[in-house]
């Protein structure tokens, strides 16, 4: 039972900032804005978190700035989709490259460190021991003392799901993913409803950072989010948009990081290979879901 | 007519003088909030780019690369399929090329030159070929398959060379050496500019020809414009974005194989700074025309080459140079939308 508990163990902590970030996927693909820069956004976050929380030798500090940069980075990108119009895609990817260029000039210009930085003046952020169910034997070992964070993004998938549907809100937001102009005609502020789901996303993708760089270590590397903004975009087509199913996939992508770092542990394989599994199985998935929808299409 | 064309040629060169003064203040600006003479880097940039023939055979060097993977992203991007996967196709096709290289020692020069080379194109275009398949048969999104394959290319290739062909005592990755009767002439040495450039400037007029004088060229751009119209006209719509997928990883692969035989002169994990993204960046500031192409990928060897002296006489990080990259990208994401705001507005009206 050991190594699936921590198995599972491992799939819950790599899956939260796939978590954070797909919940912040769904949130602006229900308003029919596809967000590619999810990675961007996350790298920003990731840097700010270690950057700020050891200037003031404080992960929640840290925290704080990550979820704040992040919704900077959010609001320059929707700026320019939302009031610009600019092309989606085109934006995305030049938020992400804006995300690399800043964050790798600011390494060097303040910490005159290229690739990596890890202060280690400040504890990462704390793990949580769960009361009662820490007791039970092999559930205790899987759900109770992760990391703070882990929790925080089933709240956020919870938080989604009230969200879309739920509110008031929720509903605007539903309502202008599936025709723009109609919600507009009934009085809904388009504008105000796709910037508050981008925003809201932003701040996620902010905690999603801070989870890869203050959650287990205090450490920030050049481009370490390794795709994952775009391995939580699949799971949102996977999941449809929906909170619940998107949650399911990037669970799913947790459990192949997961094995992923414990096949490299525990067999002689070599890890470039290893590492290759999660991509791979991203690809696969993206042909699953593609023809299902296919042979769905043809049912209908 | 004349004046027509004049015009068009005149608002394009425009767009991207635009484009590029305002990447350029951007950068200033970045470099002046951190406390650095912006004047005296660019100056230094430029200089170290353009002051004298090594400079500019070194600034035609690293635009090598960029001509290659500019052209494979403009090809595909022309046809409306959004691929970044070109970056993928170079580590591919520079291994393909090396394992050539340092494996059929007897041959002489030039047939393993070419069939280096063939191996590149092969393999580089096959890459995005894939994920070209599963687009047009599929409609899986190429943007997050190609993405995935480059993290698959990055890391196959690195195992490739740190485990079946690893050299041993060597502290970095990289396979043995290509025989040397297939390492491309140095033009101007000391530089290492090479005769690939040569064959990089041809595949941009070649390319030209293509989009222009080719019925593919004209298939993939009415895909690319309209792919409803496409279909009922009677056009292969599938066949025609993998076709242009091939080419696309092809473009790579060359830009692969031009590092291996013209620089490196074998493999070396993870050689690339990013050679495919900048390639993006390039045919979007070109608006996916070949001969802009081409010229882009100059101006971008020019602040690719320039960057590192600049780094190192102006404490200026060469990471600017992606700032100034994003700039350039946020540009042509607007221009993108406005051209298609007023194509709208010529249909309602």
């Amino acid at each position: 039972m050991q190594p699936l508990s921590n198995l599972l163990f491992g799939m819950l902590r790599m899956s939260t900032p796939l978590l954070l970030a797909g919940m912040a996927g769904v949130l602006s693909q229900q308003v029919n804005l596809l967000n590619i820069a999810l990675e961007g956004l996350m790298l920003a976050g990731a840097f700010f978190a270690v950057v700020i929380g050891a200037y003031f030798g404080s992960a929640w500090v840290g925290l704080l700035a990550a979820m704040l940069f992040a919704l900077l980075f959010a609001l320059i990108f929707g700026f320019f989709i939302i009031d610009l119009k600019a092309n989606l895609i085109v934006a995305g990817l030049a938020l992400n490259i804006l995300a690399i260029g800043i964050t790798s000039y600011l390494l060097v210009i303040w910490f005159n460190a290229r690739g990596v930085y890890s202060p280690g003046n400040f504890e990462k952020l704390p793990t949580l021991t769960l009361p009662l169910i820490e007791k039970i034997p092999f559930l205790g070992d899987v759900l109770s003392g992760q990391g703070v964070l882990v929790y925080v993004s089933w709240l956020a998938v919870l938080f989604t799901s009230l969200l879309l549907y739920r509110t008031p809100l929720g509903v605007h937001m539903r309502a202008v993913g599936e025709h723009k102009e109609s919600a507009e005609t009934a009085g809904i502020a388009v504008k105000r409803v796709q910037y508050t789901a981008i925003l809201i996303g932003g701040i996620m993708c902010g905690i999603a950072g801070a989870q890869l760089a203050i959650g287990d270590l205090t450490l920030f590397s050049d481009n370490m989010t390794n795709g994952r903004g775009f391995i939580a975009l699949a799971a949102v087509f996977f999941g449809g948009a929906r909170p619940g199913l998107t949650a399911l996939g990037c669970l799913l992508f947790g459990l192949f990081e997961a094995l992923q770092i414990r096949l490299q542990i525990s067999t002689g394989l070599p890890p470039q290979l290893v590492q290759m599994l999660p991509y791979i199985m991203v690809v696969l998935l993206l042909i699953f879901i593609s023809v299902r929808d296919k042979y769905r299409g043809k049912a209908a | 007519m004349n004046s027509g064309i004049l015009s068009k040629y005149g608002t394009q060169f425009l767009q991207v003088a635009l484009t590029l003064t305002v990447a350029l203040v951007m950068g200033a600006l970045v470099m002046e909030l951190s406390g650095k003479d912006s004047v005296e880097a660019y100056r230094v940039l430029l200089v170290s780019a353009l002051g004298s023939r090594t400079a500019i055979a070194n600034t035609l060097l690293a635009a090598t690369p960029l001509i290659f993977s500019g052209l494979g992203a403009a090809i595909a991007f022309r046809a409306g399929v959004f691929n970044v996967g070109v970056e993928g196709s170079i580590y591919m096709g520079a291994f393909a090329s090396a394992w050539v290289g340092f494996t059929f020692l007897g041959l002489p020069g030039l047939p393993l030159i070419l069939l280096s080379v063939l191996a590149a194109v092969i393999v580089g275009g096959l890459w995005c070929y894939f994920p070209g398949v599963l687009k047009a048969r599929l409609n899986v999104d190429e943007i997050v398959t190609t993405i995935m394959l480059n993290y698959v290319a990055i890391l196959f290739t690195s195992y490739l060379v740190n485990y079946p062909f690893r050299l041993p005592g060597l502290s970095n990755a990289m396979s043995a050496e290509v025989a040397p009767q297939a390492w491309l002439a140095r033009l101007v040495p000391p530089s290492q500019f090479n005769a690939s450039f040569l064959v990089a400037v041809i595949c941009a007029f070649f390319m030209a020809f293509l989009f222009n004088r080719m019925r593919l060229g004209f298939e993939l751009r009415t895909v690319g414009d309209n792919p409803i119209f496409a279909r009922w006209s009677g056009m292969p719509v599938a066949r025609v974005i993998e076709k242009v997928m091939f080419i696309s990883g092809l473009l790579g692969g060359l830009a692969g194989a031009s590092q291996v035989l013209g620089v490196n002169y074998r493999f070396i994990a993870n050689f690339s700074p990013g050679y495919g993204f900048t390639g993006i960046t390039i045919a979007l500031l070109a608006r996916n025309s070949p001969i802009g192409t081409l010229i882009g990928a100059l101006l971008f060897g020019i602040l690719r080459s320039g960057s590192s002296t600049m780094e190192i006489f102006t404490d200026v990080p060469r990471d600017l140079i992606t700032v100034l990259e994003a700039t350039v990208i946020f540009f042509a994401a607007l221009e993108f939308s406005l051209t298609w705001l007023r194509r709208k507005q010529h249909a309602t009206t």
